[in-house]
C-alpha cells in the first residue's frame, strides 16, 4: 500500500508540471487551433535559459519568474510572427503542423548549437523532505505543487471573473461570432499565447528542476506526454489539461512502481491511444465537430 | 560515403514517393515507422532467409503494420486527432523497440545484417551493384506507384484531401481509401527500410527518431507535393544538402556531430521557408487537363420570351450571367442515363415517398437542435424545408445524410432504413447533399471536381487498380463527356481545366450542384443553395431544378427566400426552434398563424 500511496505522491508531483505545460498547450489549440509541435520546443527553451541564469547564481525561483516573462513575450513573437503569417497564406492545416514540427527541430538544434550538446543540470540539493502518510515530497517539490495550484487557480479565475477572461472564452468557442461582437480577437489571441508562453516557461524551469539532468531533447521527450495529458482531459478544455496532467503524472508514476520504469511512458501512451479511440473529446470536451475547417482567421 | 548517400537518396525514393503519395499527399500525417519495423526479424530468428524472401516479408509485414496503424485511426477523421495518433503510435514504435530487448535488441539495434550481395558493408564494386539493383527496384516501384498516385483512383484520393466532408457527400468512403492508403504505403516503406539496412549493415532506433521523418517530409514539400518527379527532386535535394554541407563549411571539427546539427537547422529551415513561400514544392502536382470529345452538341441555346434576362446585362461581380436557354433542350435526355454504365434510372414519381424520416433527435451539449422531426420527400418532387435561422434545419440535414449523429431517429431511403449508414454509403444509394458554404476540391480543376463525382468507376476497384488505363478508359471517357455537357449546359465550360479555387462565388454555387448532379442521385438535398446568388445565377440555379426534377429526381431544398419555395414546391415544411410547425403546401401555410409568429417572432 505504501508503494501505492508513494507513487501516488511521485504522481502528484509530476503530474502537476504536466498539468501547467498541458494547459498551455491546449490553450493555443483550442484558442486558435493551432497544433503547435513547436511547443516542445519552448519547454526545452524555458529549461536552458533557465540553466543560463542558475549557472550565473540566480536564486532558482526567480529564475523561473524571469523565464515565465521571457517566454510569455518569445511565445507572443511566435505567434504573430510566425503562426498568423502562415495562416494568412491559407496554408492548410497540415502544412501548418509541419512547419511547427519544422520549428520545433529548428530551435532545438539553435539551442544544441548554443549551448552545446552535453547534458546539463540545475544542480539543485534536495532540501528538506516533506512527509503525508507515505508520500515524500522534496520541498522543491511541494513548491511546485503549489507553485501550480496557484497558476491553475489564478487561470480559472481570470477566466471565469474578468473581461479577458470572457472574451478568451469567446472567441474559443466562435471566433467570428466573438468578432462581430467586438472582442478584439488578435488581441486576444495574442494573450492568449502569452499565458501560454508564460506557463511554457514555469513548466519548463520546473521540469528542469526536477529531473536530475537534461539534454536537448527534453521538450521532444516531453512533448508526446503532454499531448497525451490534453487529448486525454479534452484538447481545448483549460480543466481539462489540469485534469489530464494529473492523470498522465499518475498513471506514469504508479506504473513505474508496479511494472517496469522503463515503460511508464508507454503506460501514457496505451492511455492516450485508449482515449483516442475512447472517447476523443477527452474528460471535459464537449461533442466531436466533424468539421475539419481550421477556425484561425 | 558519397555512394552511401547517393545509394540512400535514391532508396528513399520509392518510400519518400510513397510518404508523398501515401501521407502528405492524402491529407494523413504518417511516419516512417514501417521501415523500421519491418526489415530484420528473418535475421534476428537465425533463420538466414534468402534476401529476397525477407524483402517480400518485409513488405508484407510494412503493409500489415500500415494496416494496422490506419484502423486504429480510423474514425477521426479530423485531421488534427490522425496527426496526434500517429505520432503517438511513432512514439510507441520507438518506445518500444528502445526498451523490448528480446526482439529488437533495445537501443544498441542490430549489427552484422548480411549485405545480400555476399559481402558486408558498402565496398567496392558490390556497392555499385547494390546501387543498380536498387535502382532497379526502384523504377519497378515507381511503376507501381502511379497507379494510385495517377488516373481516377489518385483523382479521389485528392478529392479525399482536399476535403474529406464533401467527398463523403459524393460518397467517397473517405476512411477506406485512407486505410488503402497507408497499406500501401507501409509497404513501400519497409521495402525501403529492408533495402537500407542489407546496405548499412545495421540498424538502431536512433536512426529513425522524430528528426527523420521531418527530413522525409521536408524532401515532400521541397521537392514538390503530391507530384512523382518533384518528390525524387526533394529526395536528391535533402539528404544531398545535408551530406555536401559538411563537407565544404570549413571549422566544422571543434564537434562531431555539429555537422549533422547544422544539417538538421537547414532542413527545418527550409522546410518552413517553403510552406511559407512556396508551399506547392519546387516541382507542383500538375493537374491533367481533359479536352471534350468531339460529339457534336446536343443541346441549343434557344432563349425563351418569357425568360428573357432583365433589365441591361450590367458586370456583375462574379461573371456574366449564363443564357438562358429552352428547358427542353436543356441536356440531352442521354445524359440522365449513359449507355454503358449499369445506375439506376432515376425512379418516376410515385405515391411511396423516396425519404422517410421520423423521430429525429439531434442535441448539442443541453440544446434540443432537432426535436422529434418527421417528414417525407417523395421523387420527382420539391419538398422545401423553411424556418427561421437557428430553426435546426441544416442539423436535421446533416443527421439525414449521415454527417450529424442523431441521439434518437429513423431514416428510411428507397426502402432501405438507412440510420446506422454513413454519409458516403447514403451518397451512394442516391442520397446526396450540397453544403452551405460551397465546398470545393481547391487544387483539383473545375473538370475534376466534376469527374469524381462518378459512382462506381472502374479505375477505382481492385481488378482497375491492376488492369491500369485500358481497362477503365472508355468508362473515363464517357464521364469526360457527361461532365462537359454539364459544364456546357451551365455556360462554364471554358474554365473546364482551371483551377477550381479561381472560381467566383457564383460558380462555387453552381459547382456544387454540378458535382452532386454527376453522382446521379435520387434525391438531392439542397442547404440553401441560392445564397449569395446574383437574380441570374439564381433564375437559372431555379430552371435546373425544375428541370432536373421532371427526370425524376426528388428534392429537398432548404431556403429563405420564400418566392422560389412557392414557385418550385409541391410541399413544404416549416420548422421552428428544432420542431416542425406545419406542413403543406405554400398557400396553405401563409395562412396559417403559427407559421406567421414563427417568422415574425424568429
Amino acid at each position: 500500500m505504501s508503494v501505492f500511496v508513494s507513487a501516488v505522491g511521485f504522481g502528484i508531483a509530476s503530474g502537476a508540471v504536466i498539468a501547467l505545460a498541458s494547459l498551455g498547450f491546449t490553450l493555443q489549440f483550442g484558442l486558435t487551433n493551432t497544433l503547435n509541435i513547436g511547443y516542445g520546443s519552448f519547454i526545452t527553451l524555458a529549461a536552458f535559459i533557465g540553466y543560463g541564469f542558475v549557472q550565473l547564481g540566480v536564486n532558482p525561483w526567480v529564475t523561473m519568474l524571469i523565464v515565465a516573462l521571457i517566454m510569455a513575450v518569445g511565445s507572443a513573437a511566435y505567434y504573430s510572427g510566425f503562426i498568423r503569417s502562415l495562416v494568412r497564406r491559407s496554408v492548410g492545416f497540415g502544412s501548418l503542423v509541419i512547419a511547427t514540427a519544422a520549428a520545433l527541430i529548428f530551435i532545438e538544434y539553435t539551442i544544441v548549437l548554443v549551448a552545446g550538446p552535453t547534458t546539463k543540470s540545475y544542480g539543485l540539493t534536495s532540501g528538506t523532505t516533506y512527509h503525508l502518510w507515505d508520500i515524500v515530497w522534496s520541498s522543491q517539490q511541494l513548491a511546485i505543487i503549489l507553485l501550480a495550484a496557484a497558476l491553475v487557480g489564478a487561470f480559472q479565475m481570470t477566466l471565469r471573473m474578468t473581461r479577458l477572461g470572457r472574451a478568451l472564452r469567446a472567441t474559443a468557442v466562435n471566433r467570428t461570432l466573438a468578432r462581430a461582437c467586438g472582442i478584439r480577437v488578435e488581441r486576444v489571441s495574442i494573450a492568449a499565447w502569452m499565458i501560454s508562453g508564460l506557463l511554457s516557461g514555469v513548466a519548463g524551469v520546473a521540469l528542469a528542476m526536477s529531473t536530475q539532468a537534461f539534454t536537448y531533447t527534453l521538450g521532444l521527450t516531453f512533448l508526446i506526454v503532454l499531448i497525451a495529458a490534453a487529448v486525454v482531459g479534452g484538447i481545448g478544455e483549460p480543466l481539462g489539461a489540469v485534469a489530464g496532467g494529473l492523470i498522465i503524472g499518475l498513471v506514469t508514476q504508479i506504473s513505474a512502481a508496479y511494472w517496469n520504469p522503463a515503460y511508464s511512458d508507454v503506460a501514457a501512451f496505451a492511455l492516450l491511444i485508449a482515449a483516442l479511440l475512447l472517447r476523443p473529446t477527452g474528460l471535459f470536451g464537449g461533442q466531436a465537430r466533424r468539421s475539419n475547417v481550421a477556425a484561425v482567421a | 560515403m558519397n555512394l552511401e548517400y547517393g545509394v540512400a537518396g535514391v532508396l528513399n525514393f520509392g518510400f519518400i514517393a510513397v510518404v508523398a503519395v501515401g501521407a502528405y499527399t492524402y491529407g494523413v500525417l504518417t511516419l516512417p515507422n514501417p521501415a523500421a519495423n519491418g526489415n530484420f526479424e528473418k535475421y534476428v530468428f537465425g533463420l538466414h532467409l534468402n534476401p529476397v524472401l525477407a524483402i517480400l516479408a518485409a513488405i508484407a509485414v510494412g503493409c500489415v503494420f500500415g494496416g494496422v496503424v490506419g484502423l486504429i485511426g480510423r474514425h477521426r477523421l479530423r485531421p488534427d486527432y490522425q496527426a496526434i495518433m500517429l505520432l503517438v503510435v511513432a512514439a510507441v514504435a520507438l518506445a518500444v523497440s528502445e526498451a523490448d530487448v528480446g526482439l529488437v535488441n533495445g537501443n544498441p539495434g542490430l549489427s552484422l545484417v548480411a549485405n545480400p550481395l555476399g559481402t558486408t558493408g558498402p565496398s567496392g564494386s558490390n556497392g555499385w551493384l547494390y546501387v543498380a539493383i536498387v535502382l532497379g527496384i526502384c523504377a519497378v516501384s515507381y511503376f507501381v506507384l502511379r497507379r494510385f498516385s495517377d488516373g481516377p483512383f489518385g483523382r479521389s484520393l485528392r478529392a479525399v484531401r482536399d476535403d474529406p466532408d464533401a467527398a463523403l457527400a459524393i460518397g467517397k468512403d473517405v476512411v477506406g481509401l485512407r486505410l488503402v492508403v497507408q497499406v500501401v504505403g507501409g509497404g513501400f516503406g519497409a521495402l525501403s527500410g529492408a533495402l537500407l539496412v542489407g546496405f548499412i549493415g545495421a540498424w538502431s532506433p536512433s536512426a529513425w527518431q522524430f528528426a527523420e521523418t521531418i527530413s522525409l517530409l521536408t524532401a515532400v514539400v521541397v521537392g514538390g507535393v503530391a507530384s512523382n518527379y518533384g518528390v525524387a527532386a526533394g529526395v536528391m535535394l535533402v539528404p544531398v544538402m545535408l551530406q555536401q554541407l559538411s563537407q565544404y563549411v570549413p571549422g566544422l571539427n571543434t564537434r562531431p556531430q555539429l555537422a549533422a546539427d547544422i544539417g538538421w537547422m537547414v532542413t527545418s529551415g527550409c522546410m518552413i521557408l517553403f510552406i511559407w513561400f512556396r508551399p506547392a514544392g519546387l516541382i507542383p502536382d500538375r493537374r491533367p487537363r481533359y479536352a471534350p470529345q468531339r460529339r457534336r452538341w446536343r443541346w441549343s441555346y434557344a432563349p425563351q420570351p418569357s425568360l428573357a434576362p432583365v433589365g441591361p446585362e450590367t458586370p456583375v461581380a462574379d461573371g456574366p450571367a449564363p443564357a438562358v436557354s429552352d428547358p427542353g433542350t436543356w441536356l440531352s435526355k442521354s445524359w440522365a442515363m449513359p449507355s454503358r454504365v449499369p445506375v439506376a434510372a432515376p425512379p418516376t414519381a410515385t405515391a411511396d415517398p423516396l425519404l422517410e424520416v421520423s423521430g429525429m433527435v439531434v442535441t448539442f451539449g443541453g440544446v434540443r437542435a432537432v426535436d422529434d422531426v418527421a417528414l417525407e420527400a417523395k421523387a420527382g418532387e420539391v419538398t422545401g424545408l423553411i424556418g427561421p435561422n437557428g430553426a435546426g434545419k441544416s442539423t436535421l440535414v446533416s443527421a439525414i445524410t449521415g454527417f450529424v449523429t442523431p441521439q434518437a431517429g429513423r431514416v428510411v431511403f428507397d426502402g432501405r432504413d438507412i440510420s446506422r449508414d454513413s454519409p458516403h454509403r447514403r451518397a451512394r444509394v442516391g442520397l446526396v447533399r450540397t453544403f452551405q458554404l460551397a465546398r470545393q476540391f481547391p487544387r483539383l480543376t473545375l473538370i475534376e471536381n466534376l469527374l469524381v463525382g462518378r459512382q462506381g468507376h472502374p479505375a477505382e476497384t481492385a481488378l482497375g487498380l491492376t488492369a491500369g488505363l485500358r481497362y477503365w478508359r472508355r468508362a473515363e471517357e464517357e464521364n469526360v463527356e457527361r461532365a462537359y455537357e454539364l459544364l456546357r449546359a451551365f455556360n462554364l465550360h471554358a474554365k473546364a481545366n482551371h483551377p477550381a479555387s479561381n472560381l467566383s462565388g457564383g460558380e462555387r454555387r453552381m459547382l456544387e450542384l454540378m458535382r452532386a448532379l454527376m453522382t446521379q442521385p435520387k434525391m438531392l438535398v439542397l442547404d440553401e443553395p441560392l445564397a449569395g446568388l446574383s437574380p441570374a445565377w439564381s433564375e437559372r440555379f431555379e430552371e435546373a431544378i425544375g428541370w432536373l426534377r421532371s427526370t425524376g429526381i426528388g428534392f429537398l431544398l432548404i431556403e429563405h427566400e420564400l418566392g422560389i419555395i412557392e414557385r418550385l414546391c409541391e410541399t413544404v415544411v416549416v420548422m421552428a426552434r428544432g420542431q416542425v410547425l406545419s406542413i403543406g403546401t405554400m398557400k396553405d401555410l401563409r395562412t396559417r398563424p403559427e407559421v406567421q409568429s414563427a417568422y415574425v417572432m424568429g
